[in-house]
């Protein structure tokens, strides 16, 4: 029992810490919270599903187009839903089309790819038993992006530019820095992380549309919790995340597990609304 | 004396009613088409059933059509798409009932959809068949026109309940379900019976189908004994992840339940080949095989959609012989009846014996609406998928 | 002040007949549609005219959350659960006795009420996105618990709904019971946004601070909102369950909770009919062709983004013919100085203002380090200084947004509490701001109304209901919004759309705002930024004539000319600290202002 919590907790922990970052670097870019982090999950899954297991590709090549495919659709967001928002005076606008994007995304995977649950592919033979790559696979992923990230924010310019639009965006233009092209960059960058978090951790979601509200909540908590913008308190916030759940889980079972992650959730927020990490509110005067 | 009189003055006048009717028929009937009213859920998380329903209805519609309708009138079939959703079901009644206003409705083909739909068609005072097995939907006084052409849960409930406890000779049983309103109708009704028959109802409960992780129910289920698991769930997902669940943890005891656990999707979703030993499902004997063969019936009726090239291999058998069915039945009856009123089709349902459906054969009266027979209700070998049908599972006598 | 003058009349312009009629058209129409209905003998529109009407009861209320006050409460579909629910397990005898079902709606209707409440209180504390989150939290815990609760519920199985006796039995009868309560819904929701609650909530929405700054406090405001919005969704699930004639969870899907979030949003913010008819649109739309049935999620999010992207005002925006008149082009803002006697006719009596010793930083830099300021009623007192020497930040600690960390201010000796913002109204506290704060989709007029909103008397009961006291209330206001207006200078800018205006003018806009509170103390961030030279001019008399009627007037500005011009008494900062105070003419040669801050 102790190791089923601990394998499938930190392992579905480490898909929903993948999106909590995703969020993040969406964030961080243009300051703008995105519903289409759980859209980016689940077409991580389907398309993986769609590109091995039925047009039949090489684990590898399927991996690899279903990244490019979420930096494609990253971009696409951005275009569609950000930018011109963005420009308008009316900033909320951006849950809106966020939002309208996402469930069109949703709805037309549900149409087309069916709603019933489809397999994904085994992605390599090792398992099963605690040590199954379903499990381990979500979180190197999630290793393998925090060390990526911090590698790309500490040591090269790119890196660095990013950092410095989401401290001052206003600065960083005057700067010099391409703005706009920095968070086109930085949503591309946002779709592949979400899409690799849908594919490693849709052999034990599976690939169906209805992962999507799914990971859009659940990897939203993280982020709330840990404080947006904070990667660290991301994964931090997601493995707990799975684990509760997965001892809930075991404890009272499924319904209540639900109900009691909610629940959590919300009284932590009212405590602590900029999260337990977070800094409080700038200047609104 | 007074009695007879009344009997002989209503007889009378329900003859002059029925001769009027009779003599103004024609001139209306002639070609217009009959309309008939379908809700299948085409889309939605429970569309596996309505799609295989929907291959054998539509066959059986196209061929009645082809040679020339009944009585000259081709059949109009009206589809509307109730994707699984209740609040569409009701729109669409609406819909069927006032403004095309047709004769019959087939369907819903859902539980949580039939519920809501049964009191509406039942106040519109439209005849209505459909396959759904929940308990409640039939009842003879609340809803004189419902009638229904398959097993109820207490019946599919029973013949799982029986091959568990008189063949299978086992004696603690887990009995689980998804959160959906059929599942737990079933573990509602199932449980009391096994505990009748003298079993252990070790375990039982209700599981959300989108948990990805069943390991924490299942280690309760072994903990607590359980020789048997019993999942009832037309979710295959769900059931699939049972049947992983058991087989990665080297669990070696049969799982007895839901039809769908036979499923092309359910097959689909499993992890090993193996996964699929010791599983049994309802079935219904015209299209199980025995000792290799199917019933004449079911033989028959595989040829039929071998050459009409009808897809069997990723649905099961027995939807499309009820979809099939379900629209021969009314075919035959506005046929037989004479008309499309609903007392002539209520009439003659009230009558309807040992009528010779591929799926069952359908029997009702007018105390009974449920017109499917137990013992056609059996256990199939879930890992003997051919073309749709199964095998009987093993122990049963005749 | 001339004094032997007559007091100019100025009448709020009322709306006239002709117009008053266009305005009831669209209304006139919906109404004839609504009752004619049963005419077309066609009972499947009558099923889809009844959900219509359900689900318009439901987000008229929801209308109040989303559009007025901007809240993104997405998991509304929770509401609806719990009414239909509350009200069929009611009314089936399962748990209690048999209830009739008006008084199971009526019970509907305040279970609503508290768990509107307790879904929206969130939005007290937490942003935009994570509210939205935390509503679809609880539309899931709903659903859950409904399919938990077994004993009560019926949990899958579901639970048959009410039905209601004649003369609103299932048919044409309930349609009726339906469409009457919608009306009743609209009415009330349409009292509530033309009264001060309603421009209250768009205050909140769109210019948080300028609403604090007026005296509105948010936290009463959006709890009221919660509680009828939520008793009308309440009703809607009662009066739903008794559509569907049987309740099961999976009826209360997530699809419905975006259809009513959207049918608002495409209506537009901030309008009834146009909500209203959005609603209709998305609950009629999918019947027109099966195909679209499977397809309208999807439509309805593709009519959002459609929205969003090309006209976010949505349908009310499509609809507003009077605000794309074009305006005149040059436009000049003549100020009436003189009609300040009316404005201030019911005046406060204050004398002085101070602050003592005001200690503030943020982190590790001193915003204000050792602040004493006093302005006395009757005085324009100019705040000047270099950027960044704290003269912001000094109206915010006055203004009640920050508390220092030392220090203290008085009001005529009576002390005063910081951190609370919307309390300064009450003291007669007004400020304008650096930056313009208005409400864009907002008139000229309703603007200006905002800054008198404490002074009504009317609750929101009787703003609901349109009650005598209420409407003695939209007069008033209206009154005095027009007499500020025309004393600015802006009255025929009235009826405009405020974001339609000029930047110069919006900073008059903000002054007339202001004196809705007849302030004994005014505070104005920088009004000259951004104005003409003659602006200037004439902004400049209007400030002198406010304070000769007794206000006290603290500048702050950067135009050295104007502040010389004007002021009584000048106080310099400089990186916190008071540099020098004194007359215009001491701090004109005063050696150390000039080279810090005047040149020479």
């Amino acid at each position: 029992m102790f190791e089923s919590i601990l394998s499938y907790g930190l392992a579905v922990g480490a898909v929903y810490a993948l999106i909590g970052i995703t969020y993040n670097v969406m964030y961080s870019a243009s300051r703008v919270f995105s519903f289409t982090a759980g859209m980016l999950g689940m077409l991580g899954g389907v398309l993986g599903a769609w590109f091995i297991a039925k047009l039949g590709l090489p684990v590898i090549v399927g991996l690899v187009l279903v990244l490019a495919c979420g930096a494609v659709i990253g971009i696409v967001t951005e275009i569609v839903t950000v930018r011109p928002v963005l420009k308008s005076i009316e900033q909320h606008l951006y849950v809106l089309s966020t939002l309208a994007f996402a469930l069109m995304v949703q709805q037309f995977t549900a149409i087309e790819w069916g709603t019933e649950a489809q397999p994904f592919p085994r992605l390599i033979p090792i398992g099963p038993g605690w040590l199954d790559q379903q499990f381990w696979l979500p979180m190197l992923a999630c290793a393998a992006t925090i060390f990526g990230l911090e590698f790309l924010y500490r040591r090269t310019l790119i890196g660095r530019a990013f950092l410095a639009i989401a401290e001052d965006s206003y600065a960083a233009r005057a700067l010099g820095l391409p703005e706009q092209r920095l968070r086109l960059a930085s949503f591309a960058l946002a779709g592949m992380i979400g899409t690799l978090a849908g594919f490693t951790g849709a052999e034990m979601l599976l690939a169906f549309f209805g992962n999507q509200s799914i990971l859009n909540f659940y990897g939203f908590v993280p982020v709330a919790l840990g404080g947006m913008g904070s990667n660290r308190g991301a994964v931090v916030g997601g493995l707990a995340l799975g684990l509760f759940q997965q001892a809930a889980n075991f404890l009272v079972g499924g319904i209540f597990a639900a109900v009691a992650v909610f629940v959590v959730f919300i009284v932590v927020l009212l405590l602590r609304p900029e999260g337990l990490g977070g800094a409080a509110a700038a200047r609104r005067v | 004396m007074s009695i007879r009189r009344r009997q002989v003055l209503s007889g009378s006048a329900a003859g002059a009613v029925s001769l009027a009717s009779g003599l103004a028929a024609p001139a209306i009937a002639a070609n217009e088409p009959i309309k008939i009213g379908y809700l299948p859920a085409l889309t939605g998380p429970s569309s596996s059933t309505g799609i295989g329903i929907n291959r054998g209805t539509l066959l059986a519609v196209d061929e009645v059509n082809a040679s020339g309708g009944i009585n000259g009138r081709k059949i109009e079939l009206i589809v509307r798409d109730t994707q699984s959703d209740p609040t569409k079901a009701v729109n669409a009644v609406a819909e069927l009932t006032q403004r095309q206003k047709v004769s019959i409705i087939w369907g819903p083909l859902n539980s949580g959809e039939a519920l809501a739909a049964t009191p509406l068609i039942a106040r519109d005072k439209v005849p209505m068949l459909h396959p759904c097995w929940v308990d409640s939907l039939i009842d003879v006084k609340k809803y004189p026109m419902a009638f229904r052409n398959a097993p109820t849960n207490t019946q599919v409930g029973a013949a799982a309940n029986r091959y568990v406890v008189d063949i299978l000779k086992l004696k603690k049983v887990a009995v689980v379900s998804d959160t959906t309103g059929y599942g737990t109708a079933s573990v509602e009704t199932y449980v009391p019976m096994l505990k009748a028959k003298g079993a252990e109802v070790v375990y039982s409960g209700h599981i959300d189908a989108a948990n990805p992780d069943l390991k924490p129910d299942m280690l309760r289920m072994r903990d607590s004994g359980a020789q048997a698991i019993m999942p009832w769930s037309v979710n295959a997902g769900f059931l699939s992840r049972i049947l992983n669940t058991r087989g990665a943890m080297g669990w070696d005891v049969p799982v007895v339940g839901q039809t769908t656990l036979g499923s092309g999707q359910t097959k689909a979703l499993l992890e090993k080949p193996e996964n699929w030993n010791k599983v049994y499902s309802n079935n219904f004997r015209n299209v199980c095989y025995k000792d290799g063969k199917l019933s004449a019936r079911g033989q028959e009726f595989v040829e039929h959609l071998r050459k009409a090239k009808i897809e069997m291999g990723d649905t099961l058998l027995w939807w499309i012989a009820l979809g099939w069915d379900g629209a021969r039945l009314m075919a035959e009856t506005i046929k037989a009846a004479g008309g499309t009123a609903p007392e002539q089709i209520v009439g003659y349902w009230n009558k309807l014996k040992d009528w010779p459906g591929v799926y069952g054969t359908v029997t009702w009266t007018p105390e009974q609406h449920n017109g499917f027979p137990d013992e056609e209700v059996v256990m199939c070998e879930v890992n003997s998928l051919k073309d749709g049908a199964f095998n009987l599972a093993p122990g049963y006598s005749s | 002040m001339d004094a032997s003058a007559q007091p100019i009349s100025v009448r709020a312009a009322r709306p006239s007949r002709l117009a008053r009629l266009e305005a009831a058209l669209p209304w006139l129409a919906l109404a004839v549609a609504g009752i004619g209905l049963p005419l077309l003998d066609d009972s499947y529109a009558g099923v889809i005219a009844q959900r219509a009407c359900i689900y318009w009861i439901l987000c008229a209320g929801l209308n109040l959350v989303v559009g007025f006050a901007g809240q993104i409460a997405i998991g509304w579909v929770a509401l609806l659960t719990l009414g239909a629910y509350t009200t069929a397990v009611l009314t089936a005898g399962t748990v209690t006795a048999e209830w009739h079902p008006y008084l199971a709606l009526a019970a509907s209707a305040v279970f609503g009420a508290i768990f509107g409440v307790v879904v929206g209180l969130p939005a007290l504390r937490l942003r935009t996105f994570y509210f939205a989150m935390t509503t679809l939290g609880f539309a899931t815990i709903v659903t859950q618990v409904a399919l938990a609760w077994k004993s009560v519920t019926g949990g899958g199985i579901g639970t048959p709904g009410p039905v209601f006796p004649w003369p609103f039995d299932p048919g044409w009868g309930f349609y009726y019971f339906c469409l009457l309560l919608a009306a009743i819904a609209t009415w009330m929701t349409a009292n509530i946004a033309h009264s001060r609650f309603g421009r209250a909530l768009v205050a909140v929405r769109d210019a948080e601070v300028a609403a604090e700054a007026s005296g509105i406090a948010k936290p009463r405001l959006l709890v009221t909102v919660f509680l009828f919005s939520g008793a009308l969704a309440g009703v809607a699930g009662g009066l739903f369950s008794s559509l569907q004639s049987y309740i099961t969870p999976d009826a209360f899907t997530f699809d419905l909770s975006v259809l009513f979030f959207i049918a608002i949003l495409i209506g537009g913010r901030g309008s009834i009919l146009g909500p209203l008819l959005g609603t209709i649109i998305l609950t009629v739309l999918p019947e027109f062709a099966a195909p679209l049935v499977a397809w309208s999620t999807f439509l309805y999010a593709t009519l959002l983004l459609l929205i969003v992207l090309v006209i976010p005002g949505g349908i009310a925006d499509l609809l507003d013919y009077k605000n794309r008149r074009p305006l005149e082009q040059h436009r000049e803002i003549t100020p009436r100085p003189e009609l300040l006697g009316q404005v201030f006719r019911h005046g406060r009596d204050s004398r002085e203002f101070t602050l003592s010793n005001i200690a503030l930083h943020f982190g590790g830099v001193r915003a204000i380090d050792g602040l004493d300021l006093a302005v006395r009623s009757g005085e324009v007192h100019g705040l000047i200084g270099p950027n960044g020497s704290g003269k912001t930040t000094t109206l915010n600690v006055i203004s009640g947004y920050y508390a220092p960390h030392a220090g203290e201010a008085r009001l005529n000796r009576e002390p005063l509490p910081f951190l609370m913002p919307h309390r300064r109204a009450a003291y007669g506290i007004a400020r304008t701001f650096q930056t313009p704060r208005l409400i864009g989709g907002a008139s000229v007029l309703e603007n200006v109304m905002i800054g008198g909103t404490i002074d009504g008397q009317a609750t929101f009961t009787e703003s609901m209901l349109t009650l005598p006291r209420h409407r003695r209330d939209e007069a008033q206001l209206r009154e005095a919004a027009t007499l500020a207006l025309t004393t600015v200078g802006l009255e025929s800018l009235a009826g405009v759309r405020a974001d339609r205006l000029q930047h110069s003018e919006l900073r008059f806009m903000e002054i007339a705002r202001a004196l809705m509170l007849r302030p004994a103390f005014l505070l104005l961030d920088e009004p000259a930024a951004g104005l003409s030279a003659e602006e200037i001019r004439r902004l400049g008399a209007l400030i002198k004539a406010i304070s000769r009627q007794g206000a006290g007037v603290l500048l702050v500005e950067h135009h050295a000319d104007l502040i010389f011009d004007i002021c009584d008494r000048v106080t310099v900062l400089n990186l916190g600290k008071v540099l020098a105070a004194g007359t215009p003419t001491e701090i004109r040669s005063h050696r150390e202002v000039v080279s810090a801050y005047l040149g020479a």
